[in-house]
């Protein structure tokens, strides 16, 4: 394939904070659908307890990256993931790896709201119980209540757990669904997008809770908001047509870009 | 055709040689003209149009407000519109008129003789004793009815006055029966005093006509039409059905003319008015848009009319059966016992039980209950396999494989379980040690009648599943779902209102078939719940009732009415539902 024989794509790598700890670990990670490229060669290192942030311009390949993290590449026929992901040491695409237990680790918060036809409560209760979370009513009962705590929902919900979830408004149907992640107590949480179908009362929301959630786990969010990857992250990944192009703390990359396209980028002149 | 019955009939009809000569097919040639000129004139109007609108164009001046074409489309629909519009309504309405004023004028000529008919009716000893006696049995029938709503009332049986009102019912329709028998002789008697020159014939005919029930009327001016133009065959040439054609032709010939040369104008007249009003501010385009609508609209009307008026007759009908039972509607539809053949017999008219439709509901039911065990499960699982396992290869082979038996003809479906299911499923009984297998019976039409509903419900259902968004597959997977949970726990409930949906459809499909049940379920009306054993449907019974020489007005036909009601309601309310199922399911994923 052609991009075996062209050079890797150089990557500019701000110094790391101190004390990071790695918790996903890509090395030359490459994605084609069929035979385009979307994922050139990747190598990043992404902390413990924090929030990554992944810009670039629209078919880079963002979404692409997260879904390689709990590979939910498989599903699409023509995806073909080479090169290796690590959480914690533990190669991702390995044959040993069973997805459907991986992806009780990795959870993920999609762009569109999208709860299950269920009420709210069996949302929530979904994962804990396909994965056998709970050993009997009442501990599901405190499962669904502390996620939906954790997701800032319980307040709102506490009194209509009955009713289906998507009679919720979209940012509570956004913020049942990251209660539906956390419900399965994941170690990485990925979101693609997940404030763009809200209102800006509703995204503040979310970033408030993006920003609790950093306390326990690893946060990887895909965003179009220069100003919302400020707020809310701690490392910053610019990426372009399928290359990491520069990646390194918010603040660095936001204030001293090094690169000329991720400079044009967050300026505005290009995307 | 007509001109060899024609010298058939001719030495009866002496002096009127001229009608063999005078070829319907001149009359067709000048309905032909009016059509082709209509045409030509249609087309000019679109040229002129057109041309004008150029000029307009040509000159300096305001802009046209519309492309060219659109003022030649505008004196077009001018000039063929109410012209087409008035042969329309001649085509429609016109030989009833011409039948209407040709046959007055032969019943005014038959004056006399009515007169003297009436007369003889009214001095008629035996004719007045049977309506004495018709009088009195209805009195008692009268009677017999408030015993039972008496007896009913006050809780008692009212088998014992059941029974003499069967009686006086059945006296009554014999009563009627000897009532026509006489009327019908004293007219014979009255006809044939008349004379037989042609005045004398021109009132036998008027006579005839005046003195038929409704249907008879029909026929005869169908059969007198089609000795006058040649519509058709006439089923009798008799010297009365001659005259009449000959009272139509003038008034048909006059009819004609006036309607080609008035639409000729019209469309003429319309050209010219088209064109007086073509100038660059027309705005012929909005014109033409309204044209459009109106007869798109048109076309909605006739389909709304269309099927009104078949659920009109229908209903009317069924009124007729239910009088002809005495209202007994309860009977009908809760009655066990089906057996019209017996009721046919006037002494059997109004026994109750006769036409106990209950056998043909359950039929119908356990049939349909057979075809959907097997299509449901079939089709359901066909439908996931295809829209969520098989790759796009078996997909692009296996779908149209399974929609190829949507297009097999159902009567082929009829012969494959008459000949080779019904067999085979007897003989696998006999060997398990069932002795009453027969060929014809219940499974067999069922299972292949499922065979047929397959397609509809995968095909349906295909639909719904794929509608489902992928968003929700996606987070049902990126919860740790396997491929099975996610269609059992997130997929199917997502679609499930749209799978019943489906489901429904293929019901009403199921209760609608006829002809593998005509061919392979039997004709045994049994009240069973054993598949084995024949039974018949709402469908079958209607085929039997109506097909064979009949008389469209004994119960027995009109009973079929009455099950197509039955029928058309149970499938409407199937539909109304499943399309309210369905349609719920889209507004939520839209
Ligand atoms: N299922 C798929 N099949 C084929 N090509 C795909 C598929 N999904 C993505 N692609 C291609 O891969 C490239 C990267 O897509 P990706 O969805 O990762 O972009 P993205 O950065 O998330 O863009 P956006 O910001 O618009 O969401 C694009 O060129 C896209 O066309
Ligand atoms: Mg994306």
């Amino acid at each position: 394939m052609a991009y075996d024989t062209n050079p890797a794509p150089s990557t500019v790598y701000h110094p790391a904070p101190p004390g990071m700890q790695i918790k996903v670990a890509a090395r030359d990670l490459s994605v084609t659908y069929g035979d385009a490229l979307a994922l050139d060669r990747v190598q990043i290192d992404i902390p413990d307890r924090s929030v990554t942030a992944c810009i670039g311009p629209s078919g880079c390949g963002k979404s692409t990256f997260l879904r390689c993290i709990n590979r939910m590449n498989d599903t699409i026929d023509t995806a073909r993931v080479r090169g290796s992901i690590k959480i914690d040491g533990e190669e991702v695409n390995d044959r040993s790896i069973d997805p459907v237990l991986l992806r009780a680790r990795v959870g993920m918060v999609f762009q569109k709201p999208n709860p299950f036809p269920k009420t709210i409560f069996e949302n929530v209760a979904y994962g804990p119980r396909i994965h056998g979370l709970a050993a009997n009513k009442d501990e599901l009962a405190a499962i669904v209540e502390t996620s939906l705590t954790k997701a800032g929902l319980w307040k709102e919900v506490a009194d209509r757990l009955h009713q289906p979830g998507t009679s919720l408004s979209g940012g509570q149907q956004q913020r049942l669904v990251i209660a539906r992640a956390i419900a399965v107590n994941p170690e990485v949480i990925l979101m693609d997008e997940p404030c763009s179908a809200l209102d800006p009362i509703a995204t503040a929301r979310i970033e408030e809770l993006i920003d609790e959630l950093r306390e326990n786990y690893a946060l990887i969010i895909v965003t179009h908001s220069m100003a919302q990857a400020a707020r809310v992250s701690q490392m910053t990944a610019f990426f372009h047509l399928g290359a990491l192009v520069e990646y390194g703390p918010t603040e660095e990359i936001f204030t001293n870009p090094r690169d000329q396209r991720t400079q044009d980028y967050i300026t505005g002149r290009f995307g | 055709m007509v001109r060899r019955y024609w010298r058939r009939g001719r030495p009866e009809c002496a002096g009127h040689e001229w009608l063999a000569a005078a070829a319907p097919e001149k009359i067709m040639q000048i309905t032909v003209l009016v059509a082709l000129t209509l045409l030509v004139l249609t087309a000019f109007g679109f040229l002129t149009g057109r041309r004008r609108a150029l000029a307009v164009r040509a000159r300096s001046g305001p802009r046209l407000h519309s492309l060219p074409n659109y003022y030649g489309y505008y004196i077009a629909l001018w000039t063929g519109g109410p012209a087409l519009v008035l042969l329309a309504v001649y085509g429609a309405f016109g030989s009833g008129l011409v039948n209407t004023l040709a046959m007055s004028q032969l019943e005014r000529e038959a004056a006399p003789l009515i007169a003297e008919f009436e007369r003889q009716l009214d001095s008629d000893s035996d004719f007045i004793a049977l309506l004495e006696e018709a009088a009195e049995a209805e009195t008692d029938a009268l009677e017999a009815r408030e015993a039972i709503t008496r007896a009913r009332d006050a809780g008692l049986d009212p088998q014992a006055f059941q029974a003499a009102l069967a009686g006086h019912t059945t006296r009554l329709t014999e009563i009627g029966a000897r009532l026509g028998q006489r009327r019908a002789d004293i007219a014979r008697t009255v006809a044939a005093r008349a004379p037989s020159s042609d005045a004398g014939i021109r009132a036998r005919s008027g006579f005839e006509f005046w003195n038929s029930p409704r249907e008879r009327r029909e026929l005869f001016l169908a059969d007198a039409r089609a000795i006058a133009f040649g519509e058709g065959l006439a089923s009798r040439n008799t010297p009365e059905l001659r005259a009449a054609a000959l009272a139509m032709r003038p008034v048909e010939d006059i009819f004609r003319y006036s309607v080609a040369a008035l639409a000729l104008s019209m469309a003429v007249g319309g050209l010219a008015w088209g064109r007086s009003r073509i100038k660059a501010s027309f705005r012929a385009r909005n014109r033409v848009e309204t044209a459009i609508t109106g007869l798109l609209m048109f076309a909605s009307v006739i389909a709304i009319l269309t099927t009104l008026g078949i659920v009109f007759s229908l209903l009317f009908e069924s009124l007729r059966f239910f009088a002809s039972i005495g209202w007994r509607v309860g009977d009908f539809l809760f009655g066990l016992q089906w057996s019209p053949q017996i009721a046919i017999r006037a002494d059997q008219i109004g026994q109750s039980g006769a036409f106990g439709a209950v056998p043909l509901f359950a039929g119908t039911a356990l049939i349909t209950a057979i075809a959907m065990t097997v299509a449901v499960p079939v089709g359901l699982f066909s439908a996931i396999y295809m829209s969520e396992y098989a790759g796009p290869r078996v997909r692009a082979v296996a779908k149209p494989i399974l929609e190829v038996l949507a297009g097999v003809p159902t009567v082929v479906y009829g012969f494959f379980a008459l000949l080779t299911v019904g067999p085979f499923l007897r003989d696998f009984a006999l060997f398990l040690g069932y002795e009453d297998a027969v060929t014809q019976s219940a499974l067999s039409a069922g299972l292949v009648m499922g065979v047929m509903i397959i397609p509809f419900v995968s095909s349906l259902s295909d639909d719904v599943i794929n509608a489902v968004p992928q968003s929700l597959r996606d987070g049902a997977y990126a919860m740790g779902a396997t491929k099975s949970e996610a269609i059992r726990h997130v997929v199917l409930p997502a679609a499930l209102p749209g799978i019943v949906g489906a489901v429904l459809l293929g019901v009403s499909r199921a209760i609608g078939e006829t002809m593998i049940v005509v061919m392979a379920a039997g004709q045994g009306a049994n009240l069973t719940a054993n598949p084995l054993e024949s039974v018949t449907t709402i469908t079958v019974q209607i085929v039997t009732l109506l097909t064979g020489d009949q008389e469209f007005d004994s119960s027995k036909t009109l009973a079929a009415f009455a099950l197509g009601l039955v029928l058309f309601v149970l499938t409407l309310m199937l539909n109304i539902i499943a399309l309210r199922v369905v349609q719920r399911f889209r507004e939520r994923y839209e």
